[in-house]
């Protein structure tokens, strides 16, 4: 493998740290809070509630996707693009985010075609990830055994991306149904699903972390966290996703909003635990080249972000939707 | 501000003056307790090694006073170590030796160490536990010697320095009883490693990742490996968990001494028959520390030599020598490799070199026509070392050597420790010239005995097969080598066919001791070091033990006294 | 027995590699970085063998490990000379041989002696086949001239002579570039492990035909 691959993931990580910041700057306040007149009054929620919700998702799926493109940039170029096709979640990712960005800035109560396509994308190539992955792992000699699950192509890895494209993809969906009575996903309950998948999301990434941390052997306790917090989250989540939806007395889930927000700031709080991982590896930051890659991974931790800041966009539109 | 005169290690002492060099800070210093000469130590240990350094830590840990001696320097590894073959024989123990025999050792490399932390500042990690019926070989299998100790007490001590270590090792391991998990998980495999493995799955026998004694993980302020791949030659990173970065800075902070370019030339007997101390060279001159009870831990040739050097008017034949089994026994292990080349760039310089293994040859009786066992491990030869075993064992040079010199990244090889029985007749001895010190020099005899060689057939053999299954052409042997050194101070039951008991304690001398390979009646087809440890671990309870019932002669009672104390450190 | 006398037919596999462009990177320490300097500063005038002795050693070096014209020859023989002058030792000597200085002096003189005895010339002024010649009998035992006394020639060809020869020439960077290895890796080691995968900082292999490919890579490793 070429040198020539050096500049591709320094500006993959670039965008996707420019991008994830840019993704968890506030929304800009609304100053003109104009009133649709076109829309006529009728009974429920306001559709502004579920848009928000949309733009929220997006946000989500974007910082998902900012985690995958900066993930997947360090991880191939350590496997030296072997295979073309290791390009491919680059690409992918970077549309995601580009098109996570324009939803979190769109207010448009519809689906947009090209973001809808984008999304779907972002699910296949999750997929067909996880087979080239998993692909990865059998062939090598030993098959499926602690070494290669431990240093072969991560299983849980392209998951992050499919479960990006999930989220935007409901995302759409919640927009397209934001005129309706009750915001819904393929007839689901939009709230409700998304909860559930954003749970079983925390619940895989939280086993992706456990693997790679039992592999590093939780030689420091904060290690335990990723796989103590987020599964705490994922039941909260999925209690809340199987709420009462006649119950007004629990909607507004106030510990499992708490918890979100504590997931979103652990994701966060990851990444400079794994930079001081980084700095503690023979030469620290100085033998950069190596312990980027053989270090820690510095992206891998908003991922836990993304997936709290879909959570909350569902909360949020359970809050306002009694029965979404 | 402390000044240092000079600052090389190998040219002045380093551990002085109530302080001794921190290990894992450039320039760094701990403090030290330090002892006078006159004042009698409870214990002074001739060694720093896989046995010295781990009792030790463990005495100083129970309260005795100890002051450990080591010939060679004591290293910083951070600042010390270059990344460079030729440098690092400064490890190597190479002061003048004479070996003959059938089969003359090669010495003063892979099985020889010359520094605080003896031999384990440049072993391969390989950190492995004895088959539990070679503990009792002659009665279970029919060869060599039973051991005084039980494999299930064994057992537990493994344990603990497995844990001491952090050695990274596989979830499960394939043969033996059942094991409690290693501490750290294994190092990912080179493509090395996959060629052993994949001989193995095509001859239908298992195969897993060494457990090694070197960090997958940080360990407070020893980094994780890099795959520098110089483990032999010393590790610059400190992730090797050798005795110098793990048992003696614990020593330290239990209040050991350790004296570093401190030659033991003599061990002092009164007319009681017991030992009162050990005379050492050091800056110049020679001097003598009283000890209460002295404990040998030079290995198999240099504490066989200190015991025959040492001997006096009533013990003509040397120290703790009744039985006449002093330096007798000697075994080394088989080291012999099969070597090939692959299609692949296998680039076997990456990484620790052994990080596969096979013990399918250790624990399978069927279909041997030898006594013993072997296990196979992949390689990652050095360049100096590749050209010199291409020199040596293949015979090129000329334009062939330097040819086959550019396939370097193409190879793929096997090598296996296989085990020697012991024989009698394989002996350290002293020769008449003497070395820099004035003292004399050993000699060491070795001839390989029939079953040696039909176990190394045996292994060539099915090596072969596994390195062609693998897809090597141009398969070559290497039937020379040989690797660690054991025996020449058996441990036993009885007085006239041993020289210690289970304790590693002289049957002769009740206070003096003898604690490193030297000690094995049997040598197994494992590299030792964890064994050795594992002794050292015993013993020290052992002493613990006897201290607490007054048993140890000569020795003071405050050890027992101060047992709430150590354990609470 | 396989042909000696031909030159070397050393392929160039590294094209463009030179180790000693990571010199001032992260993969060499203070300590390799001193080492190395000094072994690169090794002049050719001999500090433990005479002038005799080290022409000698020069005309046997060259023959242990022929060296290609195309770069600067490594000085084998005042490595080895500089290894005897700091006294540096194996560990051990096999029954017979003297410690490795008098070895040196000792089998150097034999070797003249054989030399003279045969060809009546010494052995630097052989022709490069005589001098195979003279060397492969020394390896096979064959030389038993007085001047050995007890040591065996064959010990003295293979455990001392090809020993440091060859140990002398593989301390050299220069040979590392040849056979395509990584060098000093401290603090900097090694990510990628697997069949051929190579870090940006390793020697690039040319595959037949794509030598300037490698070329290329290789002026890039650091």
């Amino acid at each position: 493998m070429s040198n020539d691959t050096d500049w591709l993931v320094g500006a993959g990580l670039a965008l996707s740290a420019i991008a994830a910041t840019a993704m968890l700057q506030p929304s800009p306040p609304r100053r003109l809070e104009r009133k649709p007149a076109s829309l006529p009054s009728r009974p429920g929620p306001h559709p502004r509630a579920s848009v928000r919700a949309a733009r929220r998702l997006n946000r989500a799926a974007g910082m998902l996707a900012a985690s995958v493109l900066a993930d997947s940039s360090v991880e191939h170029y350590r496997g030296s693009f072997k295979n073309k096709a290791m390009y491919t979640p680059l690409a992918v990712s970077a549309l995601t985010l580009a098109m996570s960005a324009h939803g979190t800035a769109d207010r448009r109560p519809w689906a947009h075609r090209l973001r809808d396509g984008s999304y779907l994308l972002a699910a296949a190539t999750g997929l067909i990830g996880t087979g080239f992955h998993v692909y990865n792992v059998t062939r090598k000699v030993g098959g499926f055994s602690w070494q290669n699950l431990f240093y072969g192509a991560p299983l849980g890895a392209p998951m992050a991306i499919l479960l990006s494209g999930l989220l935007g993809f409901c995302s759409e969906r919640v927009r397209d149904t934001s005129r309706a009575q009750r915001p819904h996903v393929f007839g689901l309950p939009a709230a409700r699903t998304i909860a559930a998948v954003t749970a079983a999301g925390l619940l895989g990434t939280s086993g992706e972390a456990g693997l790679l941390h039992f592999r590093g052997a939780f030689h420091n306790p904060f290690m335990a966290v990723p796989v103590t917090l987020p599964p705490v989250g994922a039941a909260l989540l999925f209690k809340a996703a199987a709420r009462d939806p006649g119950d007004d007395k629990t909607r507004r889930h106030p510990l499992t909003r708490a918890w979100m927000w504590l997931l979103a700031a652990m994701g966060f709080a990851g990444v400079g635990f794994h930079a001081y991982g980084v700095s503690r590896n023979m030469g620290g930051w100085r033998n950069w080249s190596q312990n980027i890659l053989a270090g820690p991974p510095l992206p891998a931790p908003p991922s836990f972000t993304g997936l709290a800041l879909a959570g909350l966009a569902a909360l949020g539109l359970m809050r306002e939707h009694p029965d979404a | 501000m402390f000044v240092d005169i000079s600052d090389d290690p190998q040219a002045t002492p380093r551990a002085m003056a109530g302080r001794a060099p921190d290990v894992f800070r450039p320039g760094g210093w701990v403090p030290m307790r330090c002892h006078r000469d006159d004042e009698p130590v409870d214990f002074v240990i001739v060694g720093t090694g896989a046995g010295g350094g781990t009792l030790a830590c463990k005495l100083a840990e129970y309260g005795f006073s100890v002051v450990a001696l080591d010939a060679g320097p004591y290293f910083r590894p951070l600042e010390d170590f270059a990344s460079d073959e030729a440098e690092q024989t400064k490890l190597y123990w190479t002061d003048d030796r004479i070996t003959d025999g059938a089969n003359p050792l090669q010495l003063g490399s892979n099985n020889s160490g010359k520094a605080v932390g003896g031999s384990t500042v440049h072993f391969a990690m390989v950190s492995l536990r004895l088959r539990p019926e070679w503990f009792k070989s002659r009665t279970l299998l029919g060869y060599g010697a039973d051991w005084p100790i039980d494999w299930r007490e064994m057992w537990t001590y493994y344990e603990e320095v497995e844990q001491a270590l952090k050695i990274s090792g596989p979830i499960t391991y394939p043969w033996g009883p059942k094991r409690p998990r290693y501490p750290y998980r294994a190092h990912p495999l080179n493509a090395a490693a996959r060629v052993l493995a994949r001989g193995c799955e095509a001859l239908g026998i298992s195969w897993t990742e060494t457990p090694l004694a070197t960090l997958s993980a940080p360990r407070g302020l020893a980094h994780p490996c890099v795959y520098r791949g110089f483990c032999v030659a010393g590790c610059s990173t400190n992730a090797k968990q050798s005795a110098l970065v793990t048992w003696i800075p614990r020593a330290l902070a239990a209040g050991a001494e350790i004296r570093d370019l401190a030659m033991a030339g003599r061990i002092e007997v009164d007319d009681d028959d017991r030992v009162t101390g050990v005379h050492y060279h050091r800056e110049g001159r020679w001097r003598f520390q009283r000890a209460r009870n002295v404990v040998v831990a030079g290995y198999a040739i240099e504490t066989p030599r200190l015991l025959l050097n040492s001997a006096t008017d009533r013990h003509r034949d040397g120290l703790a020598n009744s039985s006449g089994l002093v330096g007798k026994y000697l075994m080394t292990q088989s080291n012999q490799a099969v070597w090939g080349l692959m299609d692949d760039e296998i680039r076997s310089y990456k990484g620790p070199p052994s990080l596969a293994i096979t013990e399918h040859w250790n624990y399978e009786d069927n279909g041997k026509d030898f006594f013993g066992g072997y296990a196979y491990m992949s390689q990652g030869p050095l360049p100096q070392l590749w050209a010199n075993t291409l020199a040596q064992a293949r015979g090129l040079w000329g334009a062939r050597l330097v040819e086959e010199m550019t396939n370097y990244n193409h190879v793929a090889g096997l090598k296996i420790v296989g085990e020697m029985l012991p024989q009698e007749r394989n002996c350290v001895t002293l020769a008449d010239e003497v070395d820099q010190y004035g003292l004399r020099i050993p000699r060491v005899t070795y001839s390989w005995c029939d079953n040696d060689r039909r176990l190394i057939d045996h292994s060539l053999a099915f090596m072969t097969r596994a390195l062609q299954a693998a897809g090597a052409k141009d398969i070559w042997a290497q039937e020379d080598d040989t690797c660690h050194l054991n025996g020449t101070a058996r441990m036993g039951d009885d007085p006239r066919s041993s020289v210690v008991d289970a304790d590693c304690r002289s049957w002769d001398i009740p206070n003096l001791w003898i604690c490193d390979g030297s000690v094995f009646p049997t040598v197994g087809g494992v590299n030792p070091s964890l064994t050795i440890q594992a002794i050292a671990c015993r013993t020290a309870d052992r002493i613990h033990a006897m201290a607490r019932r007054g048993e140890l002669t000569g020795s003071s009672r405050r050890a027992a006294q101060t047992r709430t104390a150590s354990q609470m450190a | 027995m396989h042909d000696r006398s031909r030159p070397p037919a050393i392929p160039d596999r590294y094209p463009g590699y030179d180790v000693l462009t990571k010199r001032s990177g992260p993969s060499w320490n203070d300590k390799t970085r001193e080492v190395i300097a000094e072994r690169l500063s090794v002049t050719a005038t001999p500090l433990f063998l005479s002038a005799g002795e080290f022409q000698l050693v020069r005309a046997v070096a060259a023959r242990i490990v022929p060296q290609p014209s195309t770069r600067p020859p490594i000085p084998v023989a005042a490595l080895v000379d500089r290894k005897l002058h700091a006294d540096i030792a194996d560990g051990y000597r096999t029954d017979g041989m003297p410690r490795h200085r008098e070895a040196w002096r000792r089998g150097l003189r034999a070797l003249e002696a054989e030399a003279l005895t045969a060809f009546h010339r010494p052995f630097t002024e052989l022709s490069e086949g005589m001098q195979d010649q003279l060397l492969q009998r020394a390896e096979a035992g064959e030389l038993k001239a007085a001047d050995w006394g007890d040591m065996r020639s064959d010990d003295f060809f293979k455990r001392r002579l090809l020993r440091d020869v060859v140990l002398a020439y593989y301390s050299h960077p220069a040979a590392w570039n040849e056979i395509g290895w990584g060098g000093p890796a401290s603090p900097r080691g090694y990510v990628r492990l697997d069949a051929n995968e190579r870090d940006p900082w390793e020697a690039a292999e040319a595959e037949p035909g794509h030598e300037a490919d490698a070329a290329r890579t290789n002026r890039h490793v650091r």
